[in-house]
């Protein structure tokens, strides 16, 4: 192309592109470096290569840096010749936005997993000492595969990652990039989507990230013993970051469902969309393989299926991502990612990870501790084992179902996921979380290796009693009863979890501290597991629409839960036992809040409660997108979601077919067939939402910017209006100037009625008063859904403590890392 | 026999289980034809067919929705929606449809629409850029 491009600013792209080769290639240096000081420096205390390796990292960390530098430079100062800046932001995005629409793309989402592996290298580097060689081989080798996925550079016709700094040019082909000053014709970006420009989307995908990326330190770890022929050695060290990794990526999902819950019209905190699946895979079975870690470290059992569970959550780390960037999930999902031509590429990366596991077990196989020996029925290490391999399972099933596009494209099949998708994932979860929470419970009575049989059992079954005695109350009182059977045991199980653990706690301020950790962790699992429950199963629509009419016999046969409600505007409807009203709304573009008022009365009709919910819909280019509004309570949440409006106005969204019709002549259109009362001061008009009185007749009223001279007469008429309980007031005006007959209509849009005062009747000393009233469907409405969430803190609540729990084990295993 | 093999073989038959469930709730994708010889729930992928009439009516009935819609092999279905219409239907490109026939409508039980242009911005905006350089 020989095109002469003006008003590109090429510079900071091309730094930027020079960035990432440099941390490409700084990567790959390093990830050499340390090969060859593990393998070839090995026992050598100077060794050359780890100084290239460790210069190499930093090199790499500091190029992370620099493409993070010149990306947002591009973004904050609306570079729109770039795709990335085009494609995520406008120059109306507020700055805290700008900031997030750095992970907006999914490079952007790549670099952020860039940087916080460098990072977490970087701190390997100053802190795993003898492991520094073997573990820092792996990071560097998992920072360049990562580094090749923003690449963007073609390498034998096959373009290898996908470059933010790619041009828009480059990105499309169109008609207008043939013209030199096309950049004058593009003075703006798209624009984040609406549902992303939100708090969240600045805290959760970092945090999501850095989840991910601590997941390749426990892996590195363990490859590295299996590589040294360190068997028991890796399990120590490597516990502190695997509680890390578990800590940063629970709460990174967490977040994730806060915000859909909060924010985003999913109608709950978990959907089992396939992406909110693939980001637990890795945190389940790493989870899991902490424990085992714990069982080998105390007893040298089961050093197999700790190794292989630690090795397999970074493998599940890399084909969740193949999962949300593939585009494979496009038929099942409703927020992945399309492709980005990397289908092969993210599947060539998670082979990689697959074949190091693979190709290490295998050829160590012979030498690895594996103990002949049986465990102890009756010691805690084998029940730690026996949850953890549930866990598993329980992943395995998650795994099985959520990968179904993956088994079709695989055998050439057709099958779909079960139609009934939350039953059939909260039916088979449950019954493994019933599994685990009861071990995460009865192990506590178990002692480390050997335990007295009878007084465990008495004990246990007296804990279970009371649980049970505790469920029975719950299940009656919030209505799990009425569930699925399973659903009930998963809650006994979270139950007696709870008060075995909360009783371990107890012990531990007497002194045996060292099991505080685990048990604040078990305790907010369990909670997590409460909430969950009782929330999900018994969140009740309130928005039932009892009023709808059938639309044929056949179709109101059917039980079929009519869960929107269509509200008019000032119009009180009954929802449960609340009295909802559509009050008025709010409007700051692209918001459009909808003041929902909520009053609960009480018989004597009196309000015992009110309050108003403020859910919006942000329009953006003729679209429109609605974000919930809930109110909080300390045992339940009432969520109101609006589903469908007519409330805003073409204009509003954006759409240039405004046919609104503003001249009077059409306005008529607006409202049925005017009804003439013939009345006279203190009579009254019925009509269809209420009633209007004349209180007076005003000789002397004025309109404005119309001079009247004395022979003109212009009289008011005084209206008072009742709709719905609500009270307005109108005057319209007749007139009579130079012998012409005038007469001013008054609308009362939050009545819908338009009045006009049409005729004065001297011989019955009446008035003509017109009522012109707007159907129902040109008056303004929402559509609207309400759920009650009970107990829903209990799962925020739960996560909270269970990151503390986490947290406090994290320090403990330390602690134990320097006295030994 | 020992305890960790007897374990070993729980956690097997757990696994065939969850397959075995797994398999036998999984749906099916197929189209108008296959929902009309069978009761069960099925997937169709298909498309809107935005030359008819998308009804609709928040004033009468605000879960009831109706569209036809055409699947992959073209043929044209009446679908019912018990819910509003969702946001931007107009604009989807790519509809699947879990629900079953009843008489000669196929009632939804949910829709999942594919919009090319909610999360990553390509096709459709384009037309907009051209539009804008035509217009100076």
């Amino acid at each position: 192309m020989d095109i002469q491009f003006k008003g590109e600013h090429l510079l900071p792209g091309q730094i930027g592109q020079f960035f990432i080769v440099l941390s490409f290639g700084a990567a790959l240096l390093s990830f050499i470096s340390y090969y060859f000081a593990t393998t070839d420096d090995a026992g050598k205390e100077n060794s050359l290569w780890q100084k290239l390796g460790r210069a190499g990292f930093l090199v790499n960390l500091a190029s992370i840096i620099g493409i993070g530098v010149c990306l947002f430079t591009l973004i904050y100062k609306h570079y729109f010749e770039y795709h990335y800046a085009w494609a995520y932001t406008s120059r109306s995005l507020p700055i805290y936005y700008i900031l997030s629409a750095f992970w907006n793309g999914q490079e952007g989402g790549f670099l952020l997993w860039l940087f916080w592996q460098a990072v977490l290298g970087t701190f390997l580097i100053f802190r795993s000492k003898s492991w520094e060689r073997p573990v820092m081989t792996v990071v560097a080798m998992s920072q360049v595969v990562l580094a090749a996925m923003i690449l963007g550079v073609e390498i034998f016709g096959q373009r290898i990652g996908s470059s933010p700094f790619l041009l828009l040019r480059e990105s499309m082909p169109a008609p207008i990039f043939s013209n030199p000053n096309y950049m004058e014709f593009i003075k703006d970006g798209q624009g984040m989507v609406p549902s992303l420009q939100n708090y969240w989307m600045i805290i959760h995908p970092p945090t999501l990230f850095l989840g991910f990326a601590s997941m390749i330190v426990p892996f590195a770890y363990a490859v590295a013993g299996l590589w040294q022929k360190k068997y028991k050695e890796w399990v120590a060290p490597a516990i502190p970051y695997a509680l890390f990794a578990c800590m940063i990526l629970g709460t990174g999902v967490v977040m994730g469902s806060f915000w859909a819950y909060e924010s985003l019209n999913f109608g709950g905190f978990w959907a089992w969309d396939p992406v909110e699946n693939a980001s637990i895979f890795p945190w389940i079975v790493l989870v899991a393989g902490l424990h085992v870690m714990i069982v080998f470290k105390n007893t040298g059992h089961s050093y197999f299926t700790a190794t292989f569970l630690v090795l397999l959550s970074n493998v599940l780390t890399w084909y969740s991502s193949f999962l949300n960037r593939s585009g494979i999930l496009g038929d099942t999902s409703v927020h992945s990612f399309t492709d980005l031509g990397m289908f092969w590429q993210l599947v060539i990366s998670i082979f990689i990870f697959l074949a190091i596991s693979v190709w290490l077990l295998v050829s160590r196989w012979k030498e690895l501790p594996i103990t002949k020996k049986d465990e102890d029925t009756y010691s805690r290490e084998f029940w730690m084992f026996v949850g953890a391999v549930f866990m598993g399972l329980s992943c395995f099933h998650l795994l099985v179902v959520t990968s179904v596009p993956v088994w079709n494209a695989i055998f050439h099949t057709k099958m779909a996921p079960p139609s009934d998708i939350k039953t059939h994932y909260n039916v088979i979860q449950s019954s493994f979380v019933f599994v685990i929470v009861l071990v995460t419970g009865f192990s506590q009575f178990l002692k480390y290796k050997k335990t007295d049989v009878s007084k465990f059992f008495v004990i246990t079954g007296s804990y279970l009693l009371i649980a049970a005695a505790l469920t029975a109350l719950i299940a009656y009182t919030t209505g799990v009863y009425k569930l699925n059977f399973v659903f009930v045991l998963a809650m006994w199980g979270s139950v007696y979890s709870v008060l075995v653990n909360g009783k371990v706690l107890a012990d531990a301020f007497k002194g045996k501290f060292k099991l505080a950790g685990s048990a604040v962790a078990h305790i907010g699992f369990s909670l997590l597991m409460i909430g969950a429950l009782i929330s999900a199963g018994t969140s009740k629509v309130i928005s039932i629409n009892n009023t709808g009419e059938a639309y044929n016999a056949e179709f109101a046969k059917e039980e079929n839960p009519r869960e929107n409600v269509t509200v008019y505007r000032n119009q009180p409807t009954k929802l449960g036992d609340y009295t909802v009203t559509y009050i008025g709304d709010s409007i700051s573009s692209p918001n459009h809040w909808f003041k929902i008022n909520y009053k609960k009365i009480d018989a004597s009709g009196k309000v015992t409660e009110e309050f108003t919910l403020k859910p919006k819909v942000q329009v953006s280019k003729g679209t429109m997108s609605a974000s919930p509004d809930t109110r909080h309570y300390l045992f339940s949440d009432i969520y109101t979601h609006i589903t469908l409006t007519n409330a805003i106005t073409p204009t509003e969204a954006g759409t240039e077919s405004a046919e609104a019709a503003h001249d009077a002549d059409n306005d008529d259109k607006n409202y049925d067939a005017p009804v003439s009362h013939e009345v006279k001061t203190g009579d009254t008009i019925r009509y269809r939402d209420g009633y209007i009185v004349l209180t007076g007749l005003n000789k002397e009223a004025k309109v404005e910017n119309i001079p009247l001279s004395d022979s003109d007469v212009a009289i008011g008429a005084h209206l008072e209006i009742v709709s719905n309980g609500n009270k307005y007031s109108a005057t319209p005006v007749y007139m009579i100037r130079n012998g012409n007959v005038y007469d001013f209509a008054r609308k009362v849009d939050d009545a819908g009625l338009k009045l006009r005062f049409s005729k004065v009747i001297p011989e019955h000393k009446t008035v003509e008063i017109v009522v012109y009233q707007q159907p129902e469907s040109k008056k303004k409405f929402v559509v609207m859904k309400a759920i009650q969430f009970p107990f829903i803190n209990f799962f925020w609540a739960g996560t909270i403590i269970m990151v503390i729990g986490f947290f406090m084990s994290i320090l403990r295993r330390k602690s134990e890392l320097k006295t030994v | 026999m020992k305890k960790g093999s007897i374990f070993g073989l729980v956690v097997i038959a757990i696994a065939i289980a969850v397959i075995i469930s797994v398999y036998a709730n999984t749906s099916t994708y197929g189209s108008f034809g296959d929902a009309e010889k069978t009761s069960s729930e099925l997937h169709i992928v298909g498309h809107l067919n935005k030359a008819k009439e998308l009804y609709f009516d928040a004033t009468k009935d605000a879960n009831y929705f109706s569209f036809y819609a055409k699947d992959n092999n073209g043929e044209e279905c009446k679908v019912i929606l018990k819910g509003p219409k969702p946001e931007d239907f107009e604009r989807s490109e790519q509809l699947v449809l879990t629900g079953k026939m009843v008489g000669s409508e196929f009632h939804a039980s949910s829709i999942l629409m594919k919009c090319p242009s909610k999360y990553t911005q390509d096709k459709l905006e384009t037309k907009e850029v051209k539009a804008k350089s035509a217009s100076i």
